[in-house]
């Protein structure tokens, strides 16, 4: 009886509840029908099969973190790359083909009015704690990001203004919409979104400090597992990680555990490094890979080096000349400039020839990047012919150029006293063409205000490469000369460069939006306001001989060979018996290894 | 000729008889006197020149461009090229310092990197630092400007300090109170950060620096010139002078100042060792004169920089011992010969 009973309540409840249902079914978005869903399962993977799980990788850090957070206060030290490659993303760009590949999400889609992406995210995806990762992870993240409890100021912002929408159509399907449109490629890597864990967070006032050393659970390959603090920071491979069932993610990240111990001095971490409680040292400065990387651990073939040319976007690195100013206005003057600099002997000598010269502002960007700019060589004939035209014909006493009665001096200002040796030899050098350089050293904050208020003359200095594709506007559109705090430092201001660079923002297609670049770049050579000095296109690392590499060592964009996490990260091996004979001493002895890899040089 | 009153000639031949410091003070003056002609001892400027009959002194001056000598440029002449040339062909004669190289000359060669060790072939006689400058040089030209700040420095603080000081014993009253409070608050900003602050807005160059220094420095003679005066101001001759209707400011110039100079001597010499101290200091953190200029404080920090090139490190920490002891023996002797504490009086 009270079983029929339950069953007639059940029947009403369910056929009452139905309507109900129906109507929050129609509160939520409908998906688009007409979406072409897109995967990518089909690029070679980077990793290496043969890769072993196990052991312990050391490594270290110059400063303990200030906080766990990924975002907030402090939250940007050095110590955020291991936090911020255990976030991982809807979808990452392999790292050799450069073509987006599944990550959180397994499928995106495009839709027409060009600023919105809809993703399905993988039902396989946990966080750390076990929960599954839903779309509402997703609309939390939008939520959060726009709390002021979070105190950070540019997350507000980005996630107010650039990233401007984000939707819910069931568990696994969500569409971010961004505030201009743009081209599909870039779509996906700058509207791109991270969850946030609903469950772990509790947004109030106290949450920067509360939060403070509260470990999130992440989506990622490793979570921490011990903190010693001033001491180091463990982390431990998750054993079920669901990412292991990812195509491009299997077979990496194979240490199981990984320690970052704070070691506060570069050199005494080398002395680690040699003593072998650390696997790997980056041997970037010259002075390590030339002076400080040799010994009998090298000779006897116990530890490697590898330099290892990569590809990717290069810090526009060189002399910035503010047009704005009455000298540096004259176009030949610059031009001038561009050839009484002699990067080139700075990099003979100084550099010792580790370094390369920069042809372009542009280095790096794959097909985006031009590949007949030169940068203007270092002549003395067609300075002075340069300087004569110009009107700087008389010489003063000290064999500067003058002109009606002023004398061609021009500051360079510059932040990093390391950088003084080279500047000293240009400045020697472009005597010799009657220019007078004065050097101005300035505390890089105090300096980059000069510059961003476009006090300077010519500035020293670099902007950090990234995204997929170079941009003009920020640099050369006449919408920012001659106003202060933006990136057109030189004062550029020329109606066909600003004609192009709207014609590029608009442009949609690749192969329109590479041409329209090219073009950019032709114009901003000619243009000359900016010289460029320097890159340094690969990375050197020394390592023990128990890390073993996959044939192609690293990717395309590695920015280290022996990174533990991250997009190009993780995929090296540690082979635990090699080191256990070597810690025994039980080794023979090999051949000095030095494996130059030249895949990726352009 | 210089009149000295019996006392000063008794105190200068006391110091001469104390041979450490007397010939310390010679030394220090024969290096200082030396250093003034730098550019006579290391220069990448010949000394001379003799071409096609004329003869040139390139050392002061305005540059002269290569054209002149025959080269196909028109920035300066690279004399030590010209030497080789003109000894290969011999038609004429070059001269070149001892040290062939000027402070902010770079001798590079493409393919062999920096800093280069000492060689008597290269003329580097304590070898190059890391940008290929001569540190012989750099030291020399870099002891001048050191030895010359800490003098200025020394002066502008002695005149500012003993002034108050002495205005602060001789007035008294709630001139000196006020004074005393203001110069504890002034002595306890701290100095260095300010220097910090400031060298992070503008690059300080040479006279900003002893401005600032001295703006900061003064306050340390006025305490000892504030207790000397108070003491010769209540003795029996100043009175006398009051008596016999002097006036304030030849009591203070004639009669006290001159009698309270020997606490002042004896503090000029630690005064000019610290100011090289803190000068070659500042350099070394990054605070100092704009690069390029010479500096100790650079070269030192060169130098612990790249412990492997030993020279720059061993060539500037001589130096700098050296003129320090130097310094610090003449101190000692000018203590000695002011206060010789020949006898003691025990009541």
């Amino acid at each position: 009886m009270s079983k029929l009973l339950s069953f007639i309540t059940s029947l009403v409840l369910a056929l009452l509840l139905q309507p109900i249902m129906a109507l929050a079914e129609n509160s939520t978005p409908n998906l688009p029908t007409n979406l072409k869903w897109q995967t990518n399962l089909d690029d070679p993977i980077f990793a290496s099969p043969e890769a072993v799980r196990g052991g312990r990788f050391r490594s270290f850090i110059t400063t303990f973190p200030l906080t766990l957070r990924l975002v907030g206060p402090d939250a940007n030290g050095s110590f955020a790359y291991f936090l911020r490659a255990n976030a991982l993303g809807l979808v990452d760009f392999h790292p050799n083909t450069l073509n987006p590949i599944p990550m959180l999400a397994t499928h995106w889609a495009f839709a027409e009015d060009g600023k919105t992406v809809y993703y399905r995210l993988d039902p396989r995806a946990r966080w750390s704690d076990g929960e599954p990762v839903t779309a509402d992870d997703y609309l939390y993240t939008l939520e959060f990001m726009r709390s002021e409890h979070i105190v950070a100021p540019w997350y507000n912002n980005h996630y107010s203004n650039v990233i401007v929408d984000v939707r819910k159509f069931d568990d696994h399907t969500i569409s971010i919409t961004g505030a201009v449109p743009k081209p599909r490629e870039e779509l996906l890597y700058e509207y791109g979104l991270r969850p946030t864990p609903e469950h772990f967070h509790q947004l109030d006032e106290n949450w920067v400090r509360n939060y403070n050393w509260k470990i999130e659970p992440n989506t990622g390959p490793y979570q921490i597992s011990k903190i010693r603090k001033g001491k180091y920071v463990e982390f431990e491979r998750k054993a079920d990680w669901w990412g292991d069932s990812n195509r491009y993610l299997k077979h990496r990240f194979n240490p199981d555990h990984v320690r970052v111990k704070v070691i506060r001095d570069i050199n005494m971490a080398y002395q680690y490094f040699a003593k072998g409680e650390l696997d790997t040292f980056p041997l970037n400065s010259p002075r390590f890979w030339h002076k400080k990387a040799q010994g009998d651990i090298y000779e006897d073939g116990l530890v490697g080096k590898i330099k290892f040319y990569n590809d990717v976007p290069q810090p526009s690195s060189g002399m910035y000349l503010n047009e704005d100013d009455p000298i540096l206005g004259d176009i030949k003057v610059r031009y001038a400039i561009a050839h009484a600099t002699n990067v080139q002997k700075v990099i003979d000598t100084v550099l010792r020839g580790d370094y390369e010269r920069l042809n372009s502002q542009y280095e790096g960007y794959g097909d985006y990047t031009h590949p007949g700019i030169r940068a203007r060589e270092f002549d003395l004939v067609k300075a002075n012919q340069l300087l004569d035209e110009a009107g700087w014909q008389e010489r003063n006493g000290q064999g500067i150029r003058m002109k009606n009665g002023q004398q061609l001096s021009l500051r360079i200002t510059y932040f990093s006293s390391n950088h003084s040796d080279r500047l000293v030899i240009i400045q020697r050098e472009a005597l010799k063409a009657g220019i007078d350089f004065q050097l101005q050293l300035l505390d890089a904050s105090t300096g980059f205000k000069q510059v961003l208020e476009k006090k300077h003359q010519i500035a020293w200095m670099g902007w950090s490469g990234g995204g997929l594709s170079p941009v003009f506007w920020e640099f050369y559109h006449s919408d920012n000369a001659h106003k202060p705090q933006n990136n057109n430092i030189t004062n550029t201001n020329n109606p066909e460069i600003d004609r192009y660079i709207g014609e590029y923002r608009k442009a949609t297609e690749k192969a329109e939006r590479v041409r329209l670049a090219h073009k950019l770049q032709e114009l901003v050579h000619v243009q000359g306001s900016f010289i460029p000095t320097f890159k340094v296109p690969y990375t050197r690392e020394g390592y023990w001989r128990w890390l073993k590499l996959p044939p192609g060592h690293a990717t395309r964009t590695s920015d280290s060979v022996f990174s533990v996490m991250g997009s190009t990260g993780g995929l090296f091996w540690i082979d635990t018996e090699t080191r256990q004979r070597i810690e025994d001493g039980d080794i023979e002895r090999a051949k000095p290894s030095l494996i130059i890899d030249e895949t990726w040089r352009k | 000729m210089l009149r000295l009153n019996p006392v000063a000639r008794k105190r200068l031949e006391r110091f001469k008889a104390i041979r450490r410091g007397y010939y310390s003070a010679i030394i220090l003056a024969v290096l200082f006197v030396l250093s003034l002609g730098a550019e006579l001892i290391a220069s990448q400027r010949a000394l001379l020149v003799v071409y096609e009959g004329e003869w040139y002194f390139p050392t002061y001056g305005d540059i002269i461009p290569g054209e002149t000598f025959g080269f196909d440029y028109r920035y300066e002449t690279d004399y030590k090229a010209l030497k080789t040339r003109l000894e290969a062909n011999g038609e004429g004669l070059v001269i070149m310092p001892p040290v062939p190289y000027g402070p902010l000359e770079t001798d590079l060669a493409v393919g062999d990197f920096p800093p280069h060790a000492p060689s008597l072939e290269t003329k580097h006689y304590l070898g190059t630092d890391t940008s290929g400058r001569d540190v012989l040089a750099r030291i020399i030209y870099g002891f001048r400007i050191a030895l010359l700040f800490s003098l200025l420095l020394l002066v502008f603080n002695y005149l500012i300090g003993v002034s108050i000081g002495c205005l602060m014993g001789f007035w008294g009253g709630s001139f000196d109170l006020i004074f005393q409070r203001i110069i504890e608050i002034w002595s306890n900003v701290p100095f260095l950060y300010v220097i910090m602050i400031v060298a992070s807005i503008v690059q300080p160059g040479f006279w900003t620096l002893v401005a600032i220094m001295v703006f900061f420095g003064w306050t340390g003679i006025t305490w000892y010139m504030r207790t000397a005066t108070y003491k010769e101001a209540a003795r029996d001759y100043v009175m006398a002078a009051r008596a016999i209707g002097a006036s304030n400011s030849r009591i203070v110039f004639r009669h006290i100042l001159p009698n309270s100079v020997s606490t002042l001597i004896t503090f000029v010499p630690f005064s000019v060792a610290g100011g090289i101290t803190s000068l070659t200091a500042l350099d070394y953190l990054g605070f100092g004169l704009p690069p390029p200029t010479p500096s100790w404080g650079e070269l030192l920090k060169q130098g612990t920089e790249n412990l492997d090139s030993l020279w720059m490190v061993m060539s500037v920490v001589v130096a700098m011992t050296l003129v320090l002891m130097l310094v610090t023996y003449i101190g000692e002797a000018i203590r000695e010969a002011f206060d010789p504490r020949k006898f003691s009086y025990y009541e």
